[in-house]
């Protein structure tokens, strides 16, 4: 269906390939992964399948790609999308209509189908992705999930043979994410649609796919072949993986279910996790009985957030998890005065700040939104920390942390003089990060941090958090993410409708809702472990499973 | 209702202000029109928001300014109420009850056009308006339904914007402050209409020239410069018409008057660029209204409801001019009262919904993307 012939690329002005000598077959009714750290070529892969690039993108291209018997250089995208259909990665930002049958039929429109075909083809999509239903709603009353649906749907009214998607889970919830998958699982599997499915996020995606190609970036070779092996071959791998490596199991486990193949043979000793050793924690941002509503139209309002109590303590990391619309991004803007609440209190280290202005606010609490982008508008990564500094009327000789050693405790040392929106998404968060840091906070507010982000950009996340959690800062991350969680978390809470529903252990709150429990937790239930390294140390019995001190990453 | 015949209700219902100064047909048509807004807006799924949704205010207004405006500048007229002194420029001298009833019916009439299109407005989507635009103009079609997706993502952005930028300590003290706002905002815009237009790419949008698989490449050299001579003449020959009809008496070669035939010929030449330039334009429309008996019935009534002022009017019988001494306007039932044809749609808007019913279910795709709205 899809051959690749040492296929390499070049983007206008970029003084090296993004890829080179990539070669590959793909038989039709394949489920392919294409995995591979950020900026290693997988979006340039996709986009050559159906002649955005080099059409779209201009650029020089070498190599041979055919698909469906046709070479997309050749014929160009406006023709190859009667055989590939494309997914982006933010369903919002592909929308070309406002309601999702209209959505659906633009691409039909241009192929100048006769109305008559058009009603069956659309009706035919709506029916293949579930959306029969929301056949004439407003897009923008969609959750992220269906949203997603509906552009797969609109990719496939052309009825193509092969369905290209640009990590399309990346900005969902691990729901709507699950729902996106499951749907595009049971178009590889009923009708034989050939799937090619660009993913961070290995642990959600490996248990459909037969095929992997992973795009090392820098100049190495791709690699090609059955997850199995691929899995096998490199670093980035989900736990069950990782764990499956180190304990030798054969042939490698790649889902939960076929871990648990192994730990059925093994009397694995239950070891519930030790207690926390240090002192008890001092609470130094707390929040009374929240009460937080949005009033758009002055008739009362929606309650957001209702009734929450929190503590944040220093030197600690509270994880924040719930499905999208549960109030946690309200919650998180409440507490640095984004959003005033309605009833309750705010306090910050023994000082009422529930009415203080936010500029005042923020001096001692960064907070990161979803969306770097929003923040970084200089010409230079240093310009926009001198920014804050001058918002804050601070001089730079005077910062509470020199700028330069910021940057370097961020992995940003070289990039001073670089322009922030040139940068990788992992960079752009940290020069974000670098910006809102730079006044010495003592609270670290995260939401959402690893969109987008692939494993060594979280991992770095990951170290930031346990390093400003040494230095007794007060943190506290909201995520969608249970394997970055089960890492770094001292605390969970868990919101749902505006409340919090549960808190406490990580172990214990994340094990308590389904979809939450990340794999080794999934693989041994009632161990008390979350990460390969705990389940390695309990499995291998050297040490105290969980200390409070530096937990290792997973 | 199908939107071809809320255009021709909008056209009769226009007619009667532009064709009639008499107050009496003109507030009958305003009332008529104000009932008809009403009827739509409380009808259930009527999407477009009401930002025309007050034809009483606003004709209130446009009487009064037009009552004043008129009273104050035009001292014409017999029945002097009072004298302002002479020093003043322009409104000194006397004010007339001639000329206040003569600006409040401009009043009226603005007020009855602007309620009529109001109808539009509120009856007819932007999608469905867009939709009868030739098809020559598909790109601009597109281009009209983006916007009405991007421009509220861009609010959303500048919020979040606006909020990053809150919490470095940002504070609005200057215009200089506005930069960290609008500069994100920017970028973000052009990064996403960069990300569009490779969504669109990859779903076929060519930019008006999509082109069936089968046929290839359909582009003729040649004809393409040929429409745009016409299409220069065609406009050229429009603009000198409209302008020799301004001059006094109009411009005369051998005693013929040239500006009407330039008119006809230029238009006709216009429309025959913009069809031809539709001709190459392959793309087929998804959304199609259904025209029925209900639509066919509210379209007679409303020509048969304004023919007779029309006549009348054409004859120069049915006008009303308060100068130079007030009267009052002459009022013949035999032209009011058809008028009331006009509140047609409202029985079109209960005939409709309840036909959708039953029609749903004998033919449930055809009729249900023709009639979204139930309209």
């Amino acid at each position: 269906m899809i051959t690749g012939d040492r296929l390499g690329f070049r983007y206008p002005e970029a003084p090296q390939l993004v890829l080179s000598e990539v070669s590959f077959a793909v038989a039709a009714g394949d489920f392919v992964i294409v995995a591979g750290p950020s900026g290693a070529g997988k979006s340039t892969l996709l986009r050559s399948l159906n002649g955005l690039v080099p059409h779209f993108t201009g650029g020089t291209i070498s190599g041979r790609v055919i698909v469906d018997g046709l070479e997309p250089v050749v014929v160009g995208p406006q023709r190859m999308c009667r055989h590939v259909g494309f997914v982006f990665q933010d369903p919002e930002s592909q929308f070309v209509m406002d309601r999702v049958e209209d959505e659906i039929a633009f691409a039909l429109e241009n192929a100048a189908l006769a109305p008559g075909e058009m009603r069956v083809r659309v009706a035919e999509v709506l029916d293949l992705l579930d959306l029969t239903a929301l056949r004439e709603r407003s897009l923008s009353t969609l959750s992220g999930g269906e949203k997603q649906r509906v552009s797969i749907a609109a990719a496939l009214a052309l009825r193509p043979r092969v369905l290209v998607l640009d990590e399309p889970t990346s900005q969902l919830d691990p729901e709507s994410a699950e729902d996106v998958l499951a749907a595009v699982a049971r178009l590889n599997a009923e009708r034989g649609l050939t799937i090619v499915l660009a993913e961070h996020r290995l642990e959600r995606v490996l248990a459909f796919a037969n095929r992997m190609i992973y795009v090392p970036g820098g100049g190495h070779p791709a690699m090609v072949g059955t997850p199995r092996d691929v899995v096998g071959a490199i670093d980035l791998a989900p736990p069950v993986s990782k764990l499956g490596k180190a304990l030798g199991w054969s042939p490698l486990p790649i889902t939960t279910e076929e871990g648990r193949a192994f730990i059925r043979e093994r009397a694995f000793q239950s070891a519930v996790a030790a207690a926390r050793i240090g002192t008890a924690p001092v609470p130094y941002l707390t929040a009374q009985s929240l009460d937080v509503a949005y009033a758009p139209r002055g008739n009362g309002g929606t309650r957001v957030v209702s009734d929450v109590s929190l503590s944040l303590a220093k030197g600690e990391v509270t994880v924040l998890v719930g499905r999208n619309g549960a109030g946690k991004s309200t919650l998180l803007k409440s507490l640095v005065g984004l959003v005033k609440p309605q009833r309750g209190q705010i306090r910050l280290g023994g000082r009422d700040i529930t009415a203080a202005p936010v500029a005042e606010i923020c001096r001692d609490v960064a907070y990161l939104p979803q969306d770097p982008n929003a923040l970084l508008f200089a010409d230079t990564v240093m310009e926009e920390l001198q920014i804050t500094l001058r918002n804050h009327g601070i001089a730079p000789s005077e910062a509470p942390v020199p700028a330069a050693a910021l940057l370097a405790e961020l992995g940003l040392a070289d990039k001073a003089g670089a322009y922030p929106r040139d940068l990788s998404v992992g960079e752009r968060q940290r020069v974000a990060l670098a910006a809102m840091m730079v006044t010495r906070p003592g609270v670290v507010l995260l939401d959402e941090p690893t969109r987008g982000l692939d494993y060594e950009a979280k991992g770095r996340l990951a170290g930031l958090i346990r390093q400003w959690r040494d230095a007794g800062l007060a943190i506290l991350l909201v995520t969608h993410d249970v394997e970055l969680a089960a890492t770094v978390a001292d605390r969970v809470l868990m919101m749902a409708g505006g409340k919090i529903e549960a808190q406490g252990d990580p172990h214990d709150v994340l094990t308590s809702a389904t979809g939450f429990a990340p794999q080794i937790a999934q693989l041994f239930p009632g161990s008390g472990w979350l990460t390969v390294a705990e389940a390695l140390q309990g499995l291998c019995g050297d040490g105290p499973a969980r200390t409070g001190l530096g937990r290792a990453g997973g | 209702m199908h939107p071809v015949a809320w255009f021709i209700w909008i056209g009769a219902a226009a007619l009667v202000p532009l064709v009639t100064r008499d107050p009496l047909y003109l507030v009958i048509d305003f009332a008529i029109t104000c009932v008809v807004v009403d009827a739509i807006r409380t009808q259930p799924f009527t999407e477009a928001a009401p930002v025309f949704a007050a034809p009483l205010r606003f004709a209130a207004f446009a009487v009064l300014v037009g009552a004043l405006f008129n009273g104050l500048i035009s001292h014409v007229g017999e029945t002097i109420l009072l004298r302002l002194p002479d020093a003043i420029p322009l409104i000194g001298g006397p004010l007339t009850a001639e000329s206040l009833v003569y600006g409040a019916i401009n009043g009226l009439i603005l007020a009855t056009l602007f309620s009529a299109f109001a109808v539009l407005t509120l009856a007819v989507p932007v999608r469905d308006l867009i939709a009868y635009l030739p098809r020559a103009f598909y790109p601009i079609a597109v281009v009209s339904a983006i916007a009405a997706t991007f421009v509220p993502s861009s609010v959303r952005q500048f919020q979040q914007v606006r909020e990053a930028q809150a919490i470095r300590g940002h504070r609005m003290r200057g215009l200089r402050d506005w930069l960290p706002l609008f500069m994100p905002v920017l970028i973000g815009g052009l990064e996403r209409a960069l990300q569009l237009a490779e969504a669109m790419t990859a779903r076929g949008f060519a930019g008006g020239n999509g082109q069936p698989e089968s046929q290839g490449p359909a582009v003729r050299r040649g004809s393409g410069t040929v429409a745009q001579i016409v299409l220069v003449l065609g406009l050229g020959s429009v603009l000198v018409g409209g302008v020799l009809r301004l001059l006094p008496g109009g411009a005369r070669w051998f005693g013929l008057d040239l500006s009407l035939p330039l008119l006809v010929l230029g238009t006709a030449a216009t429309l025959w660029v913009v069809w031809r330039a539709g001709s190459h334009v392959h793309h087929t429309r998804y959304r199609r209204s259904t025209w029925t008996g209900v639509e066919s019935a509210c379209a007679v009534l409303s020509v048969v409801a304004v023919l007779p002022i029309l006549i009348l009017t054409l004859r120069g019988e049915a006008g009303y001019n308060p100068y130079p001494r007030l009267a009052l306007p002459g009022f013949d039932p035999l032209l009011g009262l058809p008028l009331l044809g006009l509140l047609a749609p409202i029985w079109g808007l209960q005939a409709r919904r309840n036909g959708t019913h039953s029609a749903e279910g004998a033919d449930g795709i055809g009729v249900t993307t023709g009639e979204g709205r139930r309209l």
